[in-house]
């Protein structure tokens, strides 16, 4: 037979071969086990791996050693624990008994996780718990919350709210900026238009005599946590993702007015042209090196910038607010049972361990910011910003709805709209395009 | 009739191919059959059920929104840092090809770049780029130029300046290794019949070059297109989708949308696209030994 011929004949039957298999995964099924062994859990390094490091010797040293249960840990790189974890659960994997979730992620991972019954939620943010429910059942344990507060420089806004001179200037200011020669107000009575004005004022390119170069920065950067602290402009203007009906509902003024918050600021110079590029760590630079007034920034971030040693230029300067508008993100960071887990009853052994308010003071003993308001009021000497994170999760916090693409939808957005953060693309025209794709993602 | 010698050295020939056969088909072959299979199946993490679903995904690739703006912006990238490396790296290997003080030092120093994995490259950019606390802008500032980096209208030059400090000493070092079996009695002849060194550059070294250039060029050609960690680190494929690479592109459609099936299958359709490149590289890398003049 010539060769072309042979070539031929191999491909077809290679792809005769390749069609008629699926592609490899695991058998597909878990099981309860003896209720002892090793139970492995998958988490991310940081304060949450260090402080859930803590509660795991805890366990192994004391209820675990009695059960005859032990516990073992994997810290996965922070960037791409998620993702290594859909690769597990794509491949149906029993490798992991527990897996690391979030509030943001739990509908997309949920086909691969058993819903939790039996747990006390009383103990928890009912926020946090919401976040972790879909069609009326809880996937995921609360373990660790975020949210955000407007972090600012307490020594400069009030050293403009009690200098006449400063407070004129400011007027002026805001005219240019808002187009209203309004007065200065202190951190925690802001809405959006102060948080312009305020960029306007504390930067050197709208008030020559400003302190510090920029205002604020803006975390522009096209990343889905971003869309996480965009969402409160967003709600906090009056707008949402969905109404009432559960129809996606970005093509709104709420909405435009939102995008054009953060599009003023950029194009107004008001803020590092970086922010296009910024997120979390970029903003801890921005506050640590006293280049901007004042910022929107995740919970965790406060003792850092509090920590004379790793922030000695601002450090006993930076105070915290409620984010202007009144409503902040809430999302939990939390641990969930794989349905193909080998080892299930011992596996949740261990997740009863974590329900107690014991196990989470352990974790908030040890750096970590629990979802349990009674443990974060009985810790507040640990951290100072416990007891505004209880206050600020339970009167303003709202969580995002929960559906299968959540995950997903957070990234659309960001993809869809930080070029109309920065300016580069009109608000309308780039939230007509994440309106549609969130209605497409909404659909079941 | 065959012999007994002919035999023996048509299986030493098997044999001896025998490990690089088993390793291609081990971590090459199986992997792209593998990936072109998954691209054939409704496969994504929120429905566990894997089902075929024949060429559908293959078909949605070329309407996904977002994919052209990929492909676009990958191509543009590839071939602007390709051709500045290949110029750049060509021109130090011919620098670096004679004998100066400090030549060791200077070599061990120019590959420093290629050895640090790209995604390291990325954070200590962020870091070294950044408007706050990074030491770039603090120069810039000192020379009394303000720019920032990371906007918008500087964003794309300043990957593609990033990507060319890090691989030009790729190019270079292949084509220096080729230099140096250069032969220098042609050299010598051409220096004997007084052809200047422009002329003997344009004439003799770049045409007897050209396999080893062609090398170098696809083979960073092919790895700019693949580019992810750097760009990823540092701007995420944003703002919006101006630097979203086609792996980027794939990644997000992997682990943010958890359309893995579909993910596969716009794999396969780059690799497709890629593969008529090779017969057209191999044409002027392979060539048989008379051949070249």
């Amino acid at each position: 037979m010539k060769q072309s011929g042979l070539w031929v004949s191999a491909l077809v039957v290679g792809a005769v071969v390749l069609a008629g298999c699926s592609p490899s995964v695991g058998e597909g099924q878990g099981g309860e086990g003896d209720g002892s062994g090793i139970v492995k859990v998958v988490l991310w390094p940081g304060p949450e791996g260090d402080a859930m490091a803590d509660v795991v010797d805890e366990y192994n040293a004391g209820l675990g050693k009695d059960a005859d249960i032990t516990v073992q840990m994997t810290l996965l790189s922070r960037q791409d624990t998620f993702s290594k974890e859909a690769t597990l659960m794509a491949a149906k994997s029993s490798d992991q008994d527990i897996y690391f979730v979030a509030s943001y992620n739990v509908g997309q991972f949920s086909s691969s996780l058993d819903p939790l019954t039996g747990v006390d939620t009383a103990n928890y943010f009912p926020v946090a718990v919401d976040g972790l429910s879909q069609d009326g059942e809880l996937y995921a344990l609360p373990v660790d919350v975020s949210n955000h507060f407007l972090l600012y420089r307490q020594d400069l806004i009030e050293g403009l709210l009690n200098d006449p001179a400063q407070v004129e200037t400011y007027r002026s200011v805001a005219e240019q900026a808002i187009g209203e020669a309004r007065d200065p107000k202190p951190a925690d009575q802001w809405d959006w238009d102060d948080f312009k004005a305020m960029s306007a004022y504390f930067s050197e390119s709208a008030n020559p005599a400003s302190p510090t170069q920029y205002g604020t920065i803006l975390p522009a950067r096209n990343l889905l946590y971003n869309t996480m602290i965009w969402n409160d402009v967003l709600w906090g203007s009056g707008g949402s993702w969905t109404n009432d009906a559960g129809e996606a509902n970005l093509n709104t003024p709420e909405a435009v007015a939102a995008v054009n918050v953060y599009a003023d600021i950029y194009t107004n110079g008001w803020t590092s042209p970086d922010s296009s590029q910024a997120e979390f760590p970029e903003t801890q630079a921005a506050l640590k090196s006293g280049n901007v007034a004042f910022a929107l920034q995740w919970s965790a971030g406060f003792a850092e910038l509090n920590d004379p040693e790793r922030s000695p230029d601002v450090a006993g300067k930076i105070a915290i607010a409620t984010v202007p508008g009144g409503k902040t993100h809430v999302h939990a960071l939390a641990v969930a049972m794989n349905k193909y887990s080998k080892n299930k009853a011992a596996t949740r052994s261990f997740l009863d361990y974590l329900a107690t308010t014991d196990a989470m003071s352990i974790y908030a003993q040890s750096g970590g910011i629990p979802a349990m308001p009674a443990v974060l009021a009985a810790n507040e000497d640990l951290n100072p910003a416990f007891g505004q994170i209880g206050e600020s999760i339970d009167k303003y916090g709202y969580s995002v709805p929960v559906f299968p693409k959540t995950f997903e939808a957070y990234a659309k957005l960001a993809e869809d709209l930080s070029g109309a953060w920065i300016g580069e693309v009109p608000a309308e025209d780039a939230l007509a395009t994440a309106n549609a794709d969130l209605a497409k993602l909404l659909q079941p | 009739m065959a012999t007994k010698g002919s035999r023996i050295d048509r299986s030493a020939k098997w044999v001896l191919a025998a490990p690089l056969i088993a390793f291609t088909a081990l971590f090459v072959v199986w992997p792209v059959a593998q990936g072109v299979q998954t691209g054939l199946y409704y496969f994504t993490l929120q429905n566990p059920e894997i089902t075929f679903n024949g060429l559908e995904n293959f078909r949605k690739v070329f309407s996904l929104p977002g994919f052209w703006d990929a492909v676009r912006f990958t191509a543009l990238f590839a071939v602007v840092v390709t051709a500045v490396e290949a110029v750049l790296g060509f021109g130090l290997a011919l620098l670096m090809n004679r004998t100066f003080p400090g030549k060791k030092l200077f070599f061990t120093a120019l590959l420093l770049p290629i050895m640090i994995a790209p995604s390291l490259l990325g954070i200590m950019f962020r870091l070294l780029l950044n408007g706050d606390i990074g030491l770039a802008p603090a120069v810039l500032s000192g020379f009394g130029l303000d720019i920032s980096l990371f906007a918008p209208g500087t964003v794309v030059p300043l990957l593609i300046v990033l990507d060319v400090l890090q691989w030009t000493p790729f190019i270079f070092l292949i084509v220096y290794s080729g230099l140096q079996s250069f032969p220098t009695d042609v050299l010598e002849a051409a220096q004997v019949d007084g052809a200047g060194k422009l002329r003997t550059l344009k004439s003799l070294v770049i045409p007897m070059m050209k396999p080893v250039i062609a090398a170098a060029v696809f083979l960073r050609m092919i790895d700019a297109i693949r580019t992810f960690d750097v760009i990823y680190v540092l701007t995420a494929g944003g703002p919006g989708r101006m630097t979203t690479t086609i792996s980027i592109y794939i990644y997000k459609t992997a682990f943010e949308s958890g359309d893995f099936g579909l993910a596969a299958a716009i794999s396969t359709v780059v690799l497709l696209a890629l593969l008529p490149l090779v017969p057209l590289v191999v044409k002027h890398i392979a060539q048989p030994e008379g051949s070249r003049s």
